[in-house]
């Protein structure tokens, strides 16, 4: 990664060793992220988890990479060859192309853009293209209905996720993730919006396909949707876009909201430090996202989409609204604050309001004995004795 | 000029094969569903991958070996289908059970429902989209308890223990410690299961109003167990033809009022509950005394006769129904299992719900596939 | 939203518990007396002979028809040795059709055979499922060795 912050000379050299470095971080972390994920879920259900491959298991997901190397690339004879075969690249360069510009440090990127923010949203919203066409491909009716829903999904979170994206350029004034990054220097951006880091975190989960929003892959309904004629390499490089996208949002969502490598209060951080400090608050990011998975069901497709579109669309559009009002009179921060956090309240009683949360009872019908059962009992006892 | 109809997409309904090779249908249960979208239009039941004729051998083969089978029907409320079987021998024998007998056949039947309560509850969860914590929750629970079915009868699945006439054996001498260790476990699994699903919001909207059946339609169907209680309706055969000692307990039988998915979940976890309480009562009962009967024929010759028996298993009524012309085997064996009648109202339940919901009914019919196809 | 809560509190508090499982081939549970595993025949090490005097009841019995048993004119008896009049020439037990029911145990007059309760008796995968077909030394041998704790059915 040091290469990246030094100027080698030549730009292709350059740009070689920023994709290398780049692919590097991708496998590493998926690895990781999936040790991780497999161990927190293991412990949640009281489970040891993987312990034989390495200390703890920690190559365990190296092994089953290796595994999966070594499978034979399986291809339905019905399925759309080009397609069904090109459908893992569609998922994959999207997620790759959008790690190229996420700042890790002040100093460390592959590339600083201006339109940073607007890139990776733009970037990342490609992905649901490899899933309809795995979906497509496939030939199979699992997979038809996982990739449509998956497309649906897909597209509608997009807009929530813009939108709030949106209302925190506003504040910052800027599209630049670093500049974003900077101008949180003192106080992270969730504090002044916490509705928008509540639509944020939603959105992600569900672009990320996690649960509550696994629809598209359900294993239970379409047991894997896209993905179920996939086998070995192919089926890996879903797995793996699907980690480096889980590590995507976990670092926009600490950039945008946390304040990236900034330690609040506007203390300045050393190299060290910054790498620390975002390593820490991407972690927070993605070990809640792993949380959630593990304690949450999943939601329908109709609640999937009526959420999306009549709750969380509206909630963010106030959210910019909130902000255009502070920003075009003045109002201090804590107006927003309050309001964006009466927002938030809006949205759990939204939540609250529309799911019938009242407890029902049971009705008990007493099931009694004809006579007094312990008396029953000796007298048998002692009769049988 | 365009009609507006020739502007509507033509769409088709298609056909979705679920099962046997499908990781929800709880076995090897096939259902090709047509669905226009994500609705389901039509769905068709194909049964019969798991038949391996047990009501046929158990025809074969005299009264004390077909228990075996009797296992392998409802391979997760195994107790109970041993204790109809029995009761129908015993019925037709005219042998009297010994007091301590059916105490451990109670304590076991009741142990064993909450077993297969617990698995319900863990692949319910798993249905409705829990990456596994609901199960491995009832899982951890069912194990202890297995443990104990373990050291009674040697076997954590296939027990084989109960016999026409009382038992295999007598339970070991730590057998009542046992189960007293075990059921603070038993109630702490259940808690943990209440606090993970009962009142979430998702499982809410998942669970309410989703493949609900009235009263009526649920006895015109001849749906029995917890699925009739949760339509609200008061029968349990503990109660209502009491059986073995069941009238010897107090407990309380729940019952539904809407139906659904999420009623037919709570009867299960409070009739688990309640199942503890009966186990915690007739192990302060639990008399001491010989296990079998002092006279047993050492060959078990019935008369010509015929007996029908059901005790209340795990998932509703389970019956035997025995023709005996004389001779140690039985002339005809009928089960009566509650899999395969509950599962006739699927139809009914599913069409017009959403493929994921028709998922969560038949997780909620809560079959087993040896039980249906027997 | 209370409900999402209790379910993120609920998770969570069994995070800390300590876990049920074990690494299962590393580490084995204790099997309990009575564990069923599957049935072998045992040794009378007075006589140095079986107990099993092939006399078919098992096999009768038997609901799934696994065992064949075939019965010889006992040698050791007539060196007057053995009480025995006649003693087991062959016995095969198929693994694979065996369901473990107990009954072979119990229909036994001379306590001959018994169900293996040692964690050999579960771990029996095999790559063909003929090796499964046990004969009367394979049958004997765990016994002989002393390597199962006996529990005769009452």
């Amino acid at each position: 990664m040091l290469a990246l912050t030094y100027d080698v000379g030549n730009i292709w050299l350059d740009s070689l060793l920023g994709v290398l470095a780049l692919v590097a971080l991708m496998t590493v972390s998926a690895l990781m992220l999936i040790w991780l994920e497999r161990k927190i879920s293991a412990r949640i259900q009281m489970r040891l988890g993987p312990m034989r491959v390495g200390p703890y298991g920690l190559l365990q997901t190296a092994a089953d990479a290796l595994k999966l190397i070594g499978k034979e690339d399986l291809r339905p004879k019905t399925a759309n060859r080009w397609v069904f075969e090109l459908a893992p690249f569609a998922v994959f360069v999207p997620t790759f192309a959008a790690l190229v510009t996420i700042p890790f440090t002040r100093d460390w990127a592959i590339a600083f853009l201006d339109l940073g923010l607007f890139y990776v949203v733009a970037v990342t919203g490609l992905a649901f293209v490899g899933f309809l066409m795995a979906g497509w491909a496939s030939d199979n009716k699992y997979a038809l209905l996982g990739g449509m829903r998956a497309a649906a999904q897909l597209i509608s979170y997009e807009v929530p996720m813009v939108v709030t994206l949106v209302a925190v350029a506003m504040v910052a004034g800027s599209l630049n993730l670093s500049e974003i990054v900077l101008f949180q220097n003192r106080i992270p951006l969730f504090v002044w919006q916490p509705l928008g880091f509540f639509i944020f975190i939603v959105a992600a989960l569900a672009e990320l396909e996690r649960q509550p929003f696994d629809i598209p892959t359900a294993e239970s309904e379409v047991v894997g949707g896209p993905f179920i004629e996939y086998s070995g390499i192919r089926w890996s490089m879903f797995f793996l876009a699907s980690y480096t996208s889980l590590l995507i949002y976990s670092l926009l969502g600490s950039i945008v909201f946390l304040g990236g490598w900034e330690w609040p209060l506007g203390t300045e951080a050393g190299l060290w430090l910054q790498i620390l400090l975002i390593l820490v608050k991407t972690s927070l990011f993605i070990a809640f996202f792993m949380w959630v998975r593990f304690a949450l069901v999943r939601l329908r497709i109709d609640q999937l989409m009526s959420y999306c579109w009549k709750v969380l669309i509206p909630l963010a559009f106030l959210q910019v609204f909130l902000n255009g009002l502070v920003l075009v009179y003045g109002w201090p921060d804590g107006f927003l604050l309050l309001t964006s956090g009466a927002g938030l309240a809006l949205a759990m009683y939204i939540i609250y309001r529309a799911v019938d949360t009242e407890p029902r009872e049971l009705r008990m019908v007493p099931a009694r004995g004809g006579g007094s059962s312990a008396q029953a009992a000796t007298v048998d006892a002692t009769g049988s004795g | 000029m365009v009609q507006e109809h020739e502007l509507e997409p033509e769409t088709v309904d298609i056909g979705v094969n679920m099962g046997p090779q499908h990781p929800s249908t709880h076995g090897v249960f096939r259902m090709v569903l047509t669905i226009d979208g994500e609705r389901v239009v039509d769905v068709e039941p194909h049964i019969g991958y798991m038949h391996r004729g047990a009501e046929k051998l158990s025809e074969s083969m005299d009264y004390r070996a077909a228990i075996g089978f009797q296992d392998r029907t409802d391979y997760l409320a195994q107790f109970m289908n041993e204790q109809a079987y029995c009761m129908a021998v015993e019925e037709l024998l005219e042998l009297e059970v010994p007091e301590r007998s059916e105490y451990i056949r109670v304590i076991l039947c009741e142990l064993n429902r909450v077993t297969s309560h617990l698995m319900f509850l863990g692949a319910f969860g798993i249905d409705l989209g829990y990456f596994g914590t609901s199960f491995t929750y009832g899982f951890r629970e069912r194990e202890r308890i297995q443990d104990i079915f373990e050291e009674v009868t040697g076997d954590r699945l296939m027990y084989a223990y109960f016999r026409p006439g009382g038992l295999a054996w007598d339970v070991p001498d730590n057998f009542v410690q046992m189960v007293r260790d075990v059921l603070p476990h038993t109630r702490q699994g259940l808690k943990d299961l209440d606090l993970l699903m009962t009142q979430n919001e998702i499982v809410a909207v998942r669970t309410k109003g989703i493949g609900a059946m009235s009263a009526e339609e649920s006895i015109n169907w001849g749906l029995s167990g917890p699925l009739l209680r949760a339509a609200g309706v008061d029968w349990d055969l503990r109660k209502d033809k009491p059986y073995s000692i069941y009238d010897r307990f107090d407990y309380d039988i729940p019952l539904g009022s809407h139906g659904d998915l999420f009623d037919r979940f709570l009867v299960r976890l409070e009739e688990a509950r309640q199942s503890l309480c009966i186990v915690e009562q007739a192990l302060d009962q639990l008399p001491d005394g010989p296990i079998m009967p002092e006279k047993m024929p050492r060959r078990l010759r019935g008369p010509e006769a015929e007996v029908y028996t059901a005790v209340e298993g795990a998932r509703g009524e389970y019956g035997v129904y025995l023709v005996s012309k004389g001779g140690d085997k039985p002339y005809r064996l009928k089960m009566r299992s509650p899999s395969f009648c509950n599962l006739s109202a699927l139809r009914d339940m599913t069409v017009g719900s959403y493929v994921a919901d028709a998922v969560a009914i038949l997780g909620s019919i809560d079959i087993v596939l040896g039980c249906v196809d027997r | 939203m209370i409900g999402i809560f209790k379910s993120m509190y609920i998770t969570f508090a069994t995070m800390l518990r300590t876990p049920v499982t074990i690494e299962y081939p590393a580490k084995h549970r204790d099997v309990p007396q009575r564990d069923r595993a599957f049935p072998i025949l045992l040794w009378d090490k007075e006589v140095d002979e079986p107990f099993c005097t092939g006399c078919h009841a098992c096999e009768r019995a038997c609901p799934v028809e696994c065992m064949t048993v075939t019965m010889k004119d006992n040698p050791l008896h007539a060196d007057e040795k053995s009480t025995r009049r006649k003693i087991v020439d062959e016995f095969w037990i198929d693994y694979g059709r065996c369901m473990r029911c107990n009954i072979c145990v119990e229909v036994c007059n001379f306590e001959a055979i018994a169900m293996n309760n040692t964690w050999a008796g579960h771990e029996l995968s095999k790559f063909d499922r003929n090796d499964l077909v046990l004969d009367l030394q394979q049958l004997l041998s765990q016994h002989k060795q002393d390597k199962i704790d006996a529990w005769v059915a009452e």
